[in-house]
């Protein structure tokens, strides 16, 4: 497939492997942020149509350019350093978030063979990126030197450490299925005859509504969205954030919604699996499938209301957990018994 | 050199650096910080070492999850540095003596015939994965050891909880399943009444 | 029993679809939105807008510098200096109005006793200046010399029920 790039793999001799790496880093963060921009933009329109509005639609048609006006807009701002914070990691909190969430796209396959790395550890190695990714929050959140940035980090960074114990179950049970930590392995397990059937949907579908819920609320999405919760903490931990430091925030924050729908669709929805058995696996089926994760997460915002504090603890505590628990046992039991046909 | 031995020393050099930053920062939060980083980049010596389990699951289970309890109480107290150094030439001798204590261990053990062969990263091939190995092991052959442990860890959280929690009389506190619980009719009545006759008013 | 089925009703988050397959009709509907510089909604005779000062028909300002808005002004939007002009008419010298505390309630157009302080339907004024939307005098007589055919055609029509 990549024979043409041989004479400039034999040009650069030992410099290649780094340079190639290097391209393939490219050709994914590109993508990505241009995804995420478009995905601000999708997410105006959707929520725009659901509360009877069109949505942005002066810049450029149907808003098309609406994002890179954004972009510039931001671009063009003062980044005001608040006296008082710390300042090093003032400026470092918005580059550990959008770092980590960057990061945690080096083992995403995109199909049977295109992955940046095919890490046997891979599904470890995502929990592990998303779980640093808390820092940034936190960092903010006290080097900005102010009471909303504080609360906000405070009540951020308890959120997402008690999802991902839920979130971390149901892997275990999506691991369990497919006897792989390697997202590539997880997507063959659900190769099969049966398309759609076959997924790990059908056997494990309280596991994929936890999985879906906890990302939202891992993401600081509404209805969780409580570090920000500009009704009574203004915007929480990124409050005195202002130009391209908090640009990198609204990436980050993005970037890792389209990761969750990527794992979410790697997981669950059989990647870039076909759902009917007559038509070929490709890699448009994987991005129709993280199409969809997406919208349902625009869709929540436009609906739902904001959780109380302590409805969100509780919910993470004493529902998921033991939900989730309850199906890593009855997994554990039905792959026992021959009635497992995943 | 080779590139290994390159990456080896950077991380190292990192650890060394983060970790007497941890004793040496003023500010709590920095040594706190200052710790993540070295878990970061000793994490990042065991990965060298082909042990990526036991890699990410420190930079899993300490980084994300431990170190963020940590900062969070760090953060919320009120530390007065200068009543924290009062006793600090007091206690020296007695550190001094544990941290040397430690050291001598280490390199006791570090030095011995013993260790010194299995020091080396044993090759494997690329597809060994030495996430199912430890599985295997830990649920075969050690596994009374293990599952100890992990009772141990539950008794010690259960008594952790046990001895934190008091019931306090006269708290106002939202019961969230009693809220989810209601339902409209408990709360609404509907009731009809006939409409006056106009002009019946006055 | 009841208890159950509440049970059920609770885990397959049954209320959340509902509330979801709400939104996702309105998603479909016809949209309410008006494109604000193409399209405008209707508007009352009876608006307040941007203030304007009006003339008679020969051209002889209205405002006879009574001060009865000055009084009634709520926010202390207005201010006014009054002489006598050459003719003997008492006239005003000074006729400011400050449009950023003016709160458009229209009280000093229901005092005037001669319709010489009016609001207008303008609401789509902007000032790119602090001391731009500080209106004086002539200003507000250009307002009103700009704006009369529209001014006294809804002070007609709001004239019945007064």
């Amino acid at each position: 497939m990549m024979e043409w790039l041989q004479p400039i793999q034999n040009l650069l001799g030992p410099a290649w492997l780094p340079i190639w790496t290097a391209v393939k880093i490219m050709l994914i963060v590109g993508p990505l942020m241009g995804g995420v921009a478009y995905l601000t933009l999708a997410e105006r329109k959707v929520i725009g149509w659901m509360q009877v509005r069109i949505g942005p639609n002066r810049v450029g048609y149907f808003g098309l350019l609406q994002p890179l006006a954004d972009g510039l807009k931001l671009f063009m701002k003062e980044i005001i350093i608040p006296s008082g914070s710390n300042k090093l990691l003032f400026v470092f909190a918005p580059v550990i978030t959008l770092m980590t969430a960057l990061a945690a796209w080096a083992v995403v396959p995109f199909n049977a063979e295109l992955v940046l790395s095919n890490a046997n550890a891979g599904l470890l190695y995502i929990l592990a990126m998303t779980s640093v990714g808390v820092y940034g929050v936190i960092i903010a959140g006290w080097a900005s030197n102010s009471k909303y940035a504080f609360l906000g980090c405070l009540r951020s960074a308890a959120q997402i450490v008690s999802y991902e114990i839920a979130m971390g179950f149901a892997l275990v049970t999506v691991l369990m299925a497919a006897q792989s930590l390697n997202l590539g392995d997880i997507v063959k397990g659900q190769h099969g005859n049966y398309g759609m059937l076959n997924w790990y949907i059908i056997p494990l579908f309280p596991m994929f509504i936890v999985y879906l819920i906890s990302g939202v609320a891992e993401t600081n999405r509404a209805p969780f969205d409580v570090a920000e919760g500009e009704s009574e903490i203004v915007a929480g931990f990124h409050v005195e954030y202002s130009g391209m430091a908090f640009a990198l925030f609204f990436l980050g924050e993005y970037a890792n919604m389209i990761l969750i729908g990527f794992l979410t669709s790697i997981m669950f929805l059989g990647g870039w699996l076909s759902p009917v058995p007559f038509l070929p696996d490709s890699i448009v089926w994987l991005f129709a499938k993280v199409a969809f994760v997406l919208f349902l997460f625009l869709w929540f915002r436009a609906t739902f209301p904001r959780y109380r504090y302590d409805q969100l603890m509780r919910l993470g505590w004493k529902v998921f957990i033991p939900v989730s628990l309850i199906w890593v046992v009855v997994v554990g039991a039905w792959m026992q018994t021959s009635y497992w046909l995943w | 050199m080779s590139f290994f031995d390159v990456v080896f020393y950077l991380f190292a050099t990192i650890t060394v650096i983060a970790s007497v930053g941890v004793v040496v920062a003023r500010n709590p939060v920095h040594a706190a910080l200052f710790l993540v980083l070295a878990f970061c980049s000793a994490a990042g010596i065991w990965m060298l070492l082909e042990a990526e389990f036991l890699a990410i699951t420190l930079i899993l289970v300490y980084v994300g999850a431990v170190m963020v309890l940590f900062l969070f109480v760090v953060m919320m107290l009120d530390i007065n540095l200068v009543q924290l150094r009062e006793g600090f030439w007091r206690w020296f001798p007695f550190g001094a003596l544990i941290a040397g204590l430690m050291v001598f261990e280490m390199i006791w053990v570090l030095g011995s015939r013993q260790t010194a062969d299995v020091s080396k990263a044993v090759a494997h091939a690329a597809d060994y994965s030495n996430t199912k190995e430890l599985g295997r092991l830990i649920y075969t052959h050690y596994v009374y050891p293990f599952e100890i442990a992990a009772v141990i860890l539950l008794v010690a959280m259960v008594a952790a909880i046990a001895l934190t929690m008091r019931r306090r009389k006269g708290v106002k506190s939202q019961n969230v399943a009693d809220q989810v619980k209601v339902k409209k009719a408990d709360r609404l009545r509907i009731v009809k009444m006939k409409s006056e006759p106009k002009g019946s008013e006055n | 029993m009841e208890k159950i089925k509440e049970f059920f009703k609770t885990f397959l988050l049954v209320e959340l679809l509902k509330g979801m397959a709400l939104t996702g009709r309105y998603m479909f509907a016809r949209k309410i939105t008006v494109q604000f510089p193409e399209e405008k909604t209707p508007q009352s005779f009876r608006f307040r807008g941007l203030h304007a000062q009006r003339r008679y028909e020969n051209g002889e300002e209205r405002c006879i510098g009574c001060k009865l808005c000055e009084a009634i002004c709520p926010a202390l939007a207005i201010k006014i200096a009054v002489a006598e002009r050459e003719d003997g008419t008492r006239r005003t010298t000074q006729y400011d109005i400050d449009l950023t505390k003016c709160i458009f309630c229209g009280f000093c157009e229901e005092s005037c006793p001669v319709d010489a302080i009016v609001e207008t339907r303008i609401f789509e004024y902007h000032g790119e200046k602090r001391g731009d939307l500080y209106y004086t005098k002539p200003m507000l007589l250009a307002v009103g010399d700009k704006h009369e055919a529209q001014i006294a055609k809804d002070r007609l029509a709001d004239s019945k029920y007064r």
